[in-house]
């Protein structure tokens, strides 16, 4: 679609609408005009006929000699007939035939191929018609020459009011132009809000919703550059640990040294791999407003399945792993970021447990939802930094165990994405960590619901 | 010359100190700031490589008690923190060089060897002694321009006496400047290596202060 212009649209329909009414006043104005004039002509036709018995009587002959003769003489006319058949006598510009057929009162009659407004009358004894007419077409040139006056002035006055308005269309929207120039002027990495109060009122809506606008993007990239920051950060560790075994094992002299310095290398990478992993998790979920593929899983099984790939880092460490399944429930969501979710928790907890220590897993159901709790007799997060325990990049414990930080995170992202509710705890006795997940309902089929109470 | 390493990271931290072994250096290395700042009181190091996210004391805070108490060591910062604003405040807090993650080993033993060389008041990379130039980069010991074969402890020690050329060193704080911590001393070691760079030298070289400890006097002198 083409743009269109709102000045050229404000000046077009004033100047129309101007038109308009001014033609229709001009018209109204014409015709009451003509109305009144044709009244005013008749009434001196008719007094020009009563003047004219005046002049009558015994001397009707003599008539013509006293007459004036004037070059208006062709606009006025009259003839004096002596009863029905015989002209006494004519004005100039009268023609020889009688003007009207009428011998009382008003009439417009063709005479000679030219047009007459007709009076005619008989004098009191009946003996004498006389008729006055007046050209019609000199009629016509007053309320022409009337009409004329009434329009000049839009002649004159519609451009001049064009560019008069023109003008002002052009002051008023001058802050148009002001503010094209202050959004103009905006850059992307540092977005000002747009004052209000110099705004016309008719755009204030507008800028309102620009700025709320604003405001969201400058968040949104203010969380991306922290995140940007944090993650070139946390990159740059694992990777001056690659350079640095491998430097080491280049230049090292003895087996032993060498060995070692690639399996630290070997774990460095390990350990980039495992970040790089957690970033694009964290940045796919973070892409993502509502959850791809939602589909009814079973968190029983989903649980128990994540949980058994875990077992054999629970084993290494010599942690026991146990799992109270209880009932089937069913839950709506992505069954691979479930299992993304669980296995977070259940590794962060294996992580941060010391060897021989325990974890529990507890999935249980009841009518506000499904609710999966991990409790593990690790360190636990004191209760002043739990809120914090879900900000990415942040590593509460000291163990020196490695970990970026993003683990919690991405739970965090994931239970956003369900509508879940989780919550930092911690155990008794043993003061670890207990983790509780809590997702909405999803119609337990009830014979399952009675085995689970 | 004994280094200090603090880094919180076990892979990152044995690294570097592996690295820095290679290079010649008696490398110790502690995993927090309160550790570092403990280790820092108790012992000669000629220079520390410290991080900046450390746990428990962070490596500013570290930086700043170790000047706000008259300590002229060098420290070369090592971190991943690489905003302009960072480098400002580290080098302000008293840092001497700073080295942004990834690093190259071989540049960072350099840089060490430029900070402890400075410390020495010396601008030239190698040490001249009369007849004798120490090259600490390079790890060589020429005598009137020939070569002389020395152990890894033995340079170490001339390199101390060198860099403290004029003043006493006793027994004691020579081995703590030339035995990181967990290196197995025999009670007569020094003993043992003053004699042999003694023999591989010159014996005017190095004088015994009696019941005191060793000395290289000035060059000239």
């Amino acid at each position: 679609m083409k743009g269109y212009s709102l000045r050229w649209r404000i000046l077009l329909g004033v100047l129309v609408a101007v038109t308009l009414t001014w033609l229709a006043v001009a018209l109204f104005a014409y015709r009451e005009a003509r109305h009144e004039s044709e009244e005013l002509l008749d009434a001196h036709l008719a007094q020009s006929a009563t003047l004219l018995f005046a002049f009558l009587g015994d001397e009707a002959h003599e008539l013509d000699e006293h007459l004036p003769r004037h070059h208006y003489d062709k606009k006025v006319a009259f003839q004096i007939w002596e009863g029905q058949n015989r002209l006494l006598t004519r004005s100039a510009g009268s023609p020889e035939t009688r003007l009207s057929a009428e011998s009382e009162g008003f009439s417009n009659v063709k005479v000679e191929g030219k047009n007459w407004r007709v009076f005619s009358t008989w004098d009191p004894a009946h003996r004498y018609l006389v008729q006055v007419a007046d050209a019609a077409h000199s009629r016509d040139e007053v309320s022409g020459e009337f009409a004329w006056h009434l329009l000049m002035p839009l002649a004159f006055g519609l451009p001049a009011l064009g560019f008069a308005l023109g003008w002002f269309v052009v002051v008023a929207f001058r802050p148009l132009a002001r503010l094209a120039d202050s959004i103009a002027a905006q850059t992307p990495g540092r977005l000002q809000p747009i004052a209000l109060s110099a705004a016309p009122r008719e755009i204030v809506p507008i800028l309102q919703r620009l700025n709320r606008l604003f405001e969201q993007v400058s968040r949104t990239q203010e969380n991306e550059r922290r995140f940007t920051a944090d993650a070139a950060h946390e990159l740059r560790t694992p990777l001056a640990v690659m350079q640095t075994h491998a430097e080491v094992a280049n230049a090292a002299s003895d087996e032993d040294t060498r060995r070692r310095a690639l399996a630290n290398l070997v774990a460095g990478s390990r350990r980039a791999a495992r970040l790089l992993d957690q970033l694009l998790t964290l940045a796919r979920l973070d892409a993502q407003y509502e959850l791809p593929g939602k589909e009814f899983c079973d968190l029983r099984a989903l649980v128990v399945d994540t949980v058994a790939q875990l077992v054999p880092a629970a084993i290494e460490k010599g942690i026991e792993l146990e799992v109270d399944e209880g009932a089937a429930v069913t839950v709506r969501g992505a069954p691979l970021l479930l299992q993304v979710l669980v296995r977070n928790l259940v590794d962060n907890a294996i992580r941060y447990t010391p060897s021989g220590g325990d974890v529990r897993i507890r999935l249980r159901a009841d009518n506000e939802g499904a609710c999966l709790q991990i409790s593990d007799s690790g360190p636990g997060i004191p209760e002043a930094a739990r809120a914090e325990a879900m900000e990415r990049f942040r590593r509460i414990d000291e163990s020196g165990e490695e970990g970026h930080g993003l683990g919690l995170s991405i739970v965090a992202r994931i239970a956003e994405l369900h509508g879940a509710q989780v919550k930092l705890d911690s155990t008794t006795p043993t003061s670890g960590l207990s983790v509780s997940l809590t997702l909405p309902a999803m119609h337990p089929r009830p014979a399952e619901q009675q085995g689970a109470n | 010359m004994r280094i200090l390493i603090v880094e919180d990271d076990p892979l990152l931290g044995e690294g570097i100190q592996m690295g820095l072994r290679q290079a010649g250096w008696q490398a110790d290395w502690v995993a927090d700031g309160l550790a570092a700042r403990h280790a820092l009181a108790s012992e000669p190091f000629a220079a520390l490589v410290l991080d900046l996210g450390l746990p428990r004391l962070s490596g500013l805070e570290v930086l700043k008690g170790l000047r706000g108490g008259g300590n002229a060591l060098p420290v070369l910062i090592l971190t991943a923190r690489d905003s302009p604003e960072d480098v400002v405040a580290g080098l302000d807090a008293g840092a001497d060089d700073y080295v942004i993650k990834p690093f190259n080993l071989d540049e960072l033993a350099a840089r060490l060897r430029a900070l402890v060389r400075r410390t020495g008041g010396r601008a030239a990379a190698e040490i001249v002694h009369g007849k004798l130039r120490l090259d600490p980069a390079g790890r060589q010991v020429k005598l009137a321009g020939q070569a002389v074969e020395l152990s890894a402890r033995e340079f170490d020690l001339l390199h101390e006496l060198l860099n403290h050329a004029g003043r006493v060193l006793t027994k004691a704080q020579i081995e703590e400047r030339l035995y990181a911590w967990g290196d197995e001393l025999e009670s007569n070691a020094i003993e043992v290596h003053i004699h042999h760079l003694r023999r591989k030298l010159y014996p005017e070289l190095i004088r015994t202060v009696r019941g005191v400890g060793y000395l290289i006097p000035e060059d000239g002198k």
